[in-house]
């Protein structure tokens, strides 16, 4: 349906599901959840900044996160996201997906 | 999609808080670099550039919400478009039919947008208001009038509750309500002229004049389209005499708005100088009357006679008519409460009787933006009843198409089966449907327009019925225009929504299995197809009512000639002609129009016989047989040879002739129910009539038949003949009795008038089966339209109960070869099928008879000699449903006989 492809650096599509995780434990904000990403992998992953705020809008058109005004550790207003139910499922089902495709590849790559 | 929707409503506020949570990301990566050692400069510049395109994003995500909505219409409509061009006869015939019950509601509501809704072109209408006044009836109780109205030029119409209003008061009341009035701004007075010779550079036609006030323009706020409008200074006695004429006026007889300042006029041959020219949209107060003249109100004086004087005195005399202008701020209640009071006072000293103290008129005023109600009472039942009729036209067309696309679904219910188990949501789907049948409405809108513009157009024709100054305009503007595209909207969503819940029924296995089933769309079917039929019935028991009341109107016995006469009117009163010349003038007319070859004999009256009753100066005063009063009866002054002319039989005695002059012994004609009642088997001739007014006694000299005198609906009232000579009228009516089609005369006739006197226009000239047609112009205008609504109406519900049976049939091919197979006979099987058709068209009567009955009452008022129960009319309209339901279901049920067992069975 029209949908934007996406400049994400590792894996297609992942960049919504690695959003849904993050939200999957916690409530943040934008720049929280971009954090969030890059110190529980080590520095790994480098979310591209910029490409956030679309996925984000996307989720929540979708009806998977949903975004309310907060105010953040440090006192600023900023709307914070929380995931749905819908949003969990959506997550159980990318997560499966993704991990099919892992072991496929780790598959191939394990093939003499 | 409501999100969706939501979203897009709300885009300006979304893009600003998506803004805002930008801005504190760049802040708090700003705020993070810096602690790692970066300047603060140097850490927002960092922070932006690893962000990237700040705008770019923006825009991405703001596109996300925004174009979805967009870009899935632009697929529904793209796939609207494939589904209709794939099934073109249906399409076409869905948007036909759309069209033809859009344009005819578009059209009628034109009409009643022009007559109901629409405002005085002048500035701030809200403001206006017309000054009315109502009272108890003045026959109340008795047969005598008795009121402080004992003279009117003017309407009286009926009130509630049996009370009379009207809009006339006495000059006395003007002047009385005009000094130092706290709630209006502005309060004018005018009343309608009637028409006038005008004489333009020796060229005279007959205008019509509206007298009005010094404050008349000033109260109405308008400005003039050349020179200046009449003022206070022009309407008062012995002022020089103005006149502004109707910007058409300037153009026609000028060349020019700007070419008529200055220019000498002559009225019924007075010398007017012409002032000024009314803008072109401007039409006076009236919609009804377009007036060609504006004269200050004191004018009439010279144009009316000395006989107009007497009018300003008379505190008993009912004829100007008032509207005005309220101050900011006064409300029309406050300005009633203030006024009325004043009035009140006011006409209780022009009682001259406790009778008539008991019921004094009581001011009320009414808005007036819209200007006078004339037309609205003439007009506004009329169009409800036709617009009602159109609105019913277009259930049924909705009802037809939803049956339609129901079938439409069935072959289509594989289609959305797929869709739905391959994951569309359900609100998608019939999303897209609804889609397309908004499509189809709004294809049908277009054409409808354009329907509307014919529609308009022979409505106003059928409607106007060739009267001169017919100012009844309709016009498709802008506010038509959108409720027409609302209309469209609202039938596609009501014929699309049944069939597109239906078919995206969530039990999708079964229809994926072997695409048939479906009971309920069967119900659904059958309860439109029964819908149609009833309003189909509704509609033919309008249109019998109203063809059975033409029906009646024709075959009434006029009692005198309908073919081959002509009539013209001529007004030489009003071209300068004085008694006792006059009454030689039109005699000697008379001859020369007697003289023209082809005319076998020519004669003259007051008036048409059809509209005398309600033109001109009729006798209307008390008629006695010596001390008897007579009641009932009608005067028509007429000249030489009336009886011949017109071919009313002469039962007794001689009709008026040449033997009868101004000098002579008053003569009188009277019809056979007048002798009959009056003298019982005596012979009537040689006796007298007493005309109590004009203190004059008339000779009885013959007896004619009786004949239909003022209007076909009357009952033939008693008629008594006077001679023209002898009561020589201002305005005369003629007569020619002509071989063949009398319009070929009317060059002649011009020719002669021209000859006896240049200054005198010819009017109304028209034949008398015309005028006679003329009046019943809106029982004609009913009867031609509502049949075609019932063709039509039938025609749809026709095609629906055709393609409901069809689709039957085809579901029903495995039992019909079953049933044929065991030896049913072909005959058992049309059977079958017609006794379903008949069940669906006894259903639909069943519901629609009393409702037939009970809406009948509702045009009670229209029907002639016809009551609203008629039943040969019910009976002659359910036997034409029921014979054309047979015909639309003979043919699937013909189809169903001839299914070969062998081959159904196979399909099976």
């Amino acid at each position: 349906m029209g949908r934007k492809a996406q400049k994400n650096d590792s894996l297609p599509g992942s960049l919504d599901m690695l959003i849904l995780r993050t939200l999957s434990l916690r409530d943040l904000h934008g720049y929280g959840i971009v954090q969030f990403i890059q110190q529980s992998s080590d520095n790994e992953l480098l979310v591209e900044e910029g490409s956030l705020y679309p996925a984000l809008q996307r989720l929540e058109l979708n009806g998977w996160i949903g975004g309310v005004w907060g105010v953040t550790s440090n006192n600023r207003r900023a709307r914070i996201y929380k995931i749905t139910a819908a949003g969990r499922k959506q997550l159980a089902v990318e997560t499966r997906q993704y991990a099919k495709l892992t072991l496929a590849i780790a598959r191939v790559m394990g093939a003499e | 999609m409501l999100r969706r929707l939501r979203y897009w409503i709300e885009s300006a506020r979304r893009s600003e808080e998506l803004r805002e949570e930008m801005e504190l990301h760049l802040a708090e990566k700003a705020a993070e670099l810096q602690a790692d050692g970066m300047t603060a400069e140097r850490a927002r510049a960092e922070a932006r550039r690893r962000f990237g395109n700040v705008g770019l994003k923006h825009e991405e995500s703001r596109e996300i919400w925004i174009t979805r909505f967009w870009s899935e219409l632009g697929q529904d409509v793209r796939y609207g478009c494939r589904t209709m061009t794939a099934n073109k006869a249906f399409s076409a015939l869905a948007v036909l039919s759309l069209a033809l019950g859009i344009g005819a509601n578009t059209a009628i509501y034109s009409f009643m947008e022009s007559i109901l809704l629409r405002s005085l072109p002048v500035g701030d209408p809200e403001s206006l208001v017309v000054l009315n006044w109502h009272s108890r009836p003045p026959q109340e109780g008795s047969k005598e009038w008795v009121h402080v109205i004992h003279g009117v030029q003017g309407i009286l119409w009926p009130g509630d509750k049996g009370a009379m209003v009207s809009g006339m008061f006495p000059y006395g009341a003007f002047e009385t309500l005009r000094e130092e009035n706290p709630v209006f701004s502005t309060l004018f007075g005018y009343f309608n002229g009637l028409n006038h010779n005008l004489a333009v550079r020796g060229q005279a036609t007959s205008a019509s004049a509206e007298y009005v006030t010094g404050e008349y323009f000033r109260g109405l706020a308008v400005s003039p389209a050349a020179g200046r409008l009449i003022d206070s200074e022009d309407d008062r006695p012995g002022a020089a005499p103005v006149a502004v004429i109707s910007f058409a006026t300037s153009q026609n007889r000028f060349g020019g708005p700007r070419n008529a300042i200055g220019q000498s006029i002559l009225v019924d041959n007075i010398p007017f100088t012409v002032i000024g020219v009314a803008p072109p949209e401007f039409f006076g107060v009236d919609p009804a009357v377009a007036p060609d003249l504006y004269l200050p109100l004191h004018t009439n004086v010279l144009v009316d006679g000395a006989g107009a004087a007497r009018m300003y005195g008379d505190g008993n005399f009912y004829w100007i008519e008032m509207m005005s202008r309220l101050r900011p701020g006064v409300s029309m209640a406050q300005a009633q409460a203030v006024l009325a009071p004043r009035f009140h006072q006011w006409v209780g000293t022009t009682a001259k009787t406790d009778g008539e103290r008991a019921k004094l008129p009581a001011l009320i005023l009414n808005p007036g933006a819209e200007g006078l109600g004339s037309l609205r009472r003439q007009y506004s039942k009329p169009l409800y009843v036709l617009l009602a009729m159109v609105g019913l036209i277009l259930a049924v067309t909705c009802a037809n198409i939803a049956n339609l696309l129901l079938a439409r679904a069935a072959a289509r219910r594989r289609e959305m089966a797929v869709r739905l188990s391959l994951g569309a949501g359900r609100f998608r789907v019939v999303r897209q449907l609804l889609t397309e049948s908004v499509m189809l409405a709004a294809l049908g809108g277009a054409f409808g327009v354009l329907f509307a513009i014919w529609g308009v157009r022979s409505l106003t024709l059928l409607l106007s019925n060739g009267q001169e100054n017919f100012t009844l305009h309709a016009e498709l503007n802008w506010s038509v225009l959108g409720v027409t595209a609302a209309l469209s909207v609202v039938c596609g969503l009501l014929f699309g929504l049944a069939p597109a819940i239906q078919s995206t029924r969530p039990d999708v296995m079964p229809a994926l299995r072997n695409g048939r089933g479906g009971g309920s769309r069967r119900r659904a079917q059958h309860v439109l197809v029964v819908a149609q039929i009833a309003i189909s019935f509704l509609i033919l028991v309008a249109a019998g009512l109203f063809v059975r009341t033409l029906n009646k109107l024709h075959s009434v016995q006029l009692g005198y000639a309908r073919e081959n006469i002509l009539l013209f009117s001529l007004n030489a009163r009003q071209a300068g002609h004085r008694d006792p010349e006059i009454a030689t003038f039109y005699t000697d007319l008379r001859k020369r129009f007697e003289s023209i070859p082809g005319v076998s004999s020519a004669t003259l009256s007051h008036a048409s016989i059809i509209s005398a009753g309600h033109a001109g100066a009729t006798y209307r005063g008390t008629m006695k047989i010596g001390a008897i009063t007579i009641a009932g009866a009608g005067v028509m002054v007429a000249g030489p040879r009336f009886l011949t002319t017109m071919q009313i039989p002469i039962l007794a005695g001689r009709e008026i002739d040449e033997r009868d002059q101004p000098g002579s012994t008053p003569v009188a004609v009277i019809s056979e129910r007048l002798a009959r009642t009056y003298f019982g088997n005596e012979n009537p001739v040689g006796r007298r009539i007493t005309f109590q007014d004009e203190k004059r006694d008339l000779e009885i000299v013959g007896v004619s038949a009786n004949l239909r005198y003022g209007g076909l609906k009357q009952e033939s009232p008693m008629t008594v003949f006077a001679a023209a000579s002898q009561f020589s009228p201002d305005r005369v009516t003629y007569a020619l009795r002509t071989a063949g089609d009398p319009l070929r005369y009317v060059r002649s006739v011009h020719e002669i008038v021209r000859e006896a006197d240049s200054r005198i226009p010819v009017t109304n000239v028209i034949t008398q089966a015309a005028e006679i047609d003329r009046t019943i112009s809106r029982e004609v205008t009913f009867a031609k339209l509502c049949t075609g609504f019932a063709v039509l109406a039938l025609l749809i519900a026709c095609v629906g109960l055709y393609g409901t049976m069809s689709y039957n049939v085809a579901r029903q091919i495995g039992e019909i070869g079953i049933r044929m197979a065991l030896g049913a006979q072909r005959g058992a099987v049309v059977w079958m099928v017609l006794r379903r058709v008949l069940l669906l068209a006894a259903v639909g009567l069943a519901i629609s008879v009393p409702a037939a009955l009970s809406a009948s009452q509702l045009v009670k008022s229209f029907l002639f000699d016809t009551q609203p129960n008629d039943p040969g009319t019910l009976a002659l309209a359910g036997v034409v449903l029921l014979s054309t339901a047979i015909l639309a279901g003979y043919a699937p049920a013909r189809r169903a006989s001839r299914i070969d067992p062998l081959a159904a069975l196979r399909h099976e």
